[in-house]
């Protein structure tokens, strides 16, 4: 080999080396995450229970500022809206638009139905404005670990009773609780103790689930998320077997969107094996055909059909979809019509 | 006597003088200027990135890791790789033959098909020296355009294994093409780009006979759906496991190589006078 020749080489693999390394060492390490991640997910995880089957999450500043919500209520009544804000805002003494920072929510298929739920928020708030309002419509004040909890009258819900198997009426309670400066978590009174045991004593929390972490980590980017169980939902939901069966066996599912003058969203479903993507990729795949097909003698819709994007190996099916804002002025505009028929 | 060394010692020697040979070649300037068009397009859609912000097609932003899917799929699978497999593959003994300095090669105590193989990890050596570099380069200028370097880093470790993958597995089959056949260019090429993109729109199992179909099967992400038409075709695609897919591309690699070298060995090369 002539020197010449070796000299290539070398640089040649140099050059593969240090880009390789580089990418190695951000896929591992990862670029600086916003603060809506710190590398592990929301803070808020820890005070999620390591069981909740759903992890939704909303920067609700960054959405309320959007150019999309301006956009949408100018379109959809922007007086009613303001209207149920102004009646949220006399019920809990909170501004959704700008108290709000960013919600947090959890479903936990193990609880009871119910008892299930609970939402953390963070932002501004006053506690003691918030506590006087709550206590004027009602709701009980007690002690819970050092940390008050705000606790509504009882609710009737219905539960399906498999002992019966009868829909039957259930009491179940909401509270609220200022887990930390700035923290509200809400919900299931069930789960607001559970959040304030997680906050004081430790214990197994959300952020402690890898599998959780792991698909949570992979939403970075965008201002909203949803990412859950399905197979644990399935359960939960007790739905018989002929319609199960119709349903592609899908483990995880999780939609990342981003919202800002439209509305870009990856949806991704993991399947049980690669056997079973495959064939839902098929799926996807004929009703993207299907919809290129019906959609090309209208141009306002072809945009948004064009940009669908089916992707995904192995087991993890994923679509790409972009909604510009165009396509909401004319569900604004048909929204009447509609509401006349 | 010594025993004449064996067909690896042997092929490793024909590496030794091939390599150098072949990357100093006039061939290589076709190579550079197909390995630097990809480099030269990213350089340009960063610039254009930079000033202008990329386009919007169809309603669709495109980002930086959608470009680089599609520089992928539409530059390396369908164009380079088959090309580089077909333009150096059919050449290792043809050139030889050509310049007529297959006869020192015979006149040597090595096994025949030994300097086709020396010759095989010589133009293997070559094109991944070069395309797969070119590859990374493009990588890093397009990628972090509304993309994340680590985030796409699997990505584009599936590519590279997939590129050195088809540069294998073409290069092997038209080594034998170029041993075995009189016009083993234009065979090539037929085959590259009539046989393989007709069978896999064919529904059947005609497509297995192709090396698109194991290779694609190593990357669906980067396919794009562009259009009602391919989307409704790429339902006729099946595309088979990974596993398949090495073992089939392996298969056609080993079943090239040994057939080339059967090739060269019981072939009478009869150089024009």
């Amino acid at each position: 080999m002539t020197a010449k020749t070796r000299y290539f080489v070398i640089v040649s693999l140099l050059v593969m080396t240090v880009g390789l390394g580089t990418g190695l060492v951000a896929y591992y390490v990862g670029f600086p995450a916003t603060a809506f991640f710190n590398g592990d997910g929301p803070k808020e995880l820890q005070y999620i229970p390591s069981t909740a089957s759903v992890v939704a999450a909303v920067e609700v500043r960054e959405i309320m500022a959007s150019d999309l919500r301006q956009r949408l209520r100018q379109q959809f009544n922007g007086e009613e809206q303001d209207n149920h804000r102004r009646e949220f805002q006399e019920l809990t003494g909170i501004n959704f638009e700008t108290d709000i920072e960013r919600i947090v929510a959890a479903f936990d298929s193990q609880s009871g139905a119910g008892d299930n739920a609970l939402a953390l928020a963070r932002g501004v708030f006053d506690p003691v404005k918030i506590e006087a309002l709550m206590r004027e419509h009602g709701a009980d004040v007690q002690e819970y670990k050092g940390t008050r909890l705000i606790v509504v009258a009882s609710f009737d819900h219905k539960e399906f009773d498999p002992a019966t198997a009868e829909n039957v009426r259930r009491k179940a309670e909401m509270g609220l609780a200022f887990l930390e400066p700035g923290l509200v978590g809400f919900g299931s009174t069930t789960l607001v103790k559970h959040a304030i045991d997680l906050h004081t004593g430790g214990g197994s929390s959300a952020a402690t689930n890898d599998e959780l972490v792991a698909h949570i980590r992979s939403l970075e980017g965008g201002n909203a998320w949803v990412v859950g169980r399905v197979d644990a939902l399935r359960e939960r939901a007790q739905i018989p077997e002929v319609i199960a069966n119709q349903i592609p066996p899908i483990t995880w599912f999780s939609v990342r969107g981003h919202v800002d003058g439209g509305v870009q969203a990856r949806i991704t479903a993991e399947a049980k094996d690669d056997e079973s993507a495959n064939q839902l990729r098929d799926v996807v795949r004929g009703f993207l055909a299907l919809a290129k097909l019906q959609t090309t003698s209208k141009p306002e819709f072809q945009r948004f059909v064009q940009s669908l994007q089916l992707g995904g190996t192995g087991k993890t099916v994923s679509l790409q979809v972009e909604v510009p804002a165009q396509v909401f002025d004319l569900l604004g505009a048909a929204l009447p019509k509609l509401q006349q028929q | 006597m010594k025993n004449s060394p064996g067909l690896l010692p042997s092929a490793l020697r024909v590496f030794d003088f091939s390599f150098g040979q072949m990357l100093w070649s006039r061939r290589s300037v076709f190579l550079g200027l197909l390995v630097g068009a990809p480099v030269v397009i990213a350089v340009i859609v960063r610039m254009v990135a930079m000033t202008a912000g990329l386009p919007v097609i169809n309603g669709a932003g495109l980002n930086g890791p959608t470009v680089f899917g599609l520089l992928i799929w539409v530059l390396f699978v369908r164009f380079v790789v088959p090309v580089l497999g077909v333009y150096y593959g059919t050449s290792l003994i043809a050139d030889e033959v050509d310049d007529k300095t297959i006869t020192y090669l015979f006149t040597r105590p090595v096994p025949r098909a030994s300097i086709l193989i020396g010759k095989f990890l010589a133009y293997l050596a070559c094109v991944l020296l070069l395309v797969l570099p070119a590859v990374v380069v493009v990588y890093f200028l397009i990628v972090p355009i509304g993309g994340n370097i680590g985030q796409s880093f699997p990505q584009l470790a599936a590519d590279l294994g997939m590129l050195v993958a088809g540069l294998t597995t073409y290069g092997a089959l038209f080594a034998f093409v170029g041993a075995a056949l009189k016009r083993p260019l234009i065979v090539g090429l037929v085959f590259a780009f009539g046989w393989e993109s007709t069978v896999l729109v064919v529904p059947g199992y005609l497509k297995r006979l192709s090396v698109a179909y194991y290779l694609q099967a190593l990357v669906p992400h980067s396919m794009p759906a562009d259009s009602s038409i391919s989307s409704l075709l790429s339902l006729f695609q099946e595309t088979p496991p990974i596993w398949v897919s090495l073992a089939g591309l392996t298969a056609i690699t080993v079943l090239g190589l040994w057939l080339g070298g059967r090739a060269v060995e019981k072939r009478e090369y009869v150089l024009e006078q």
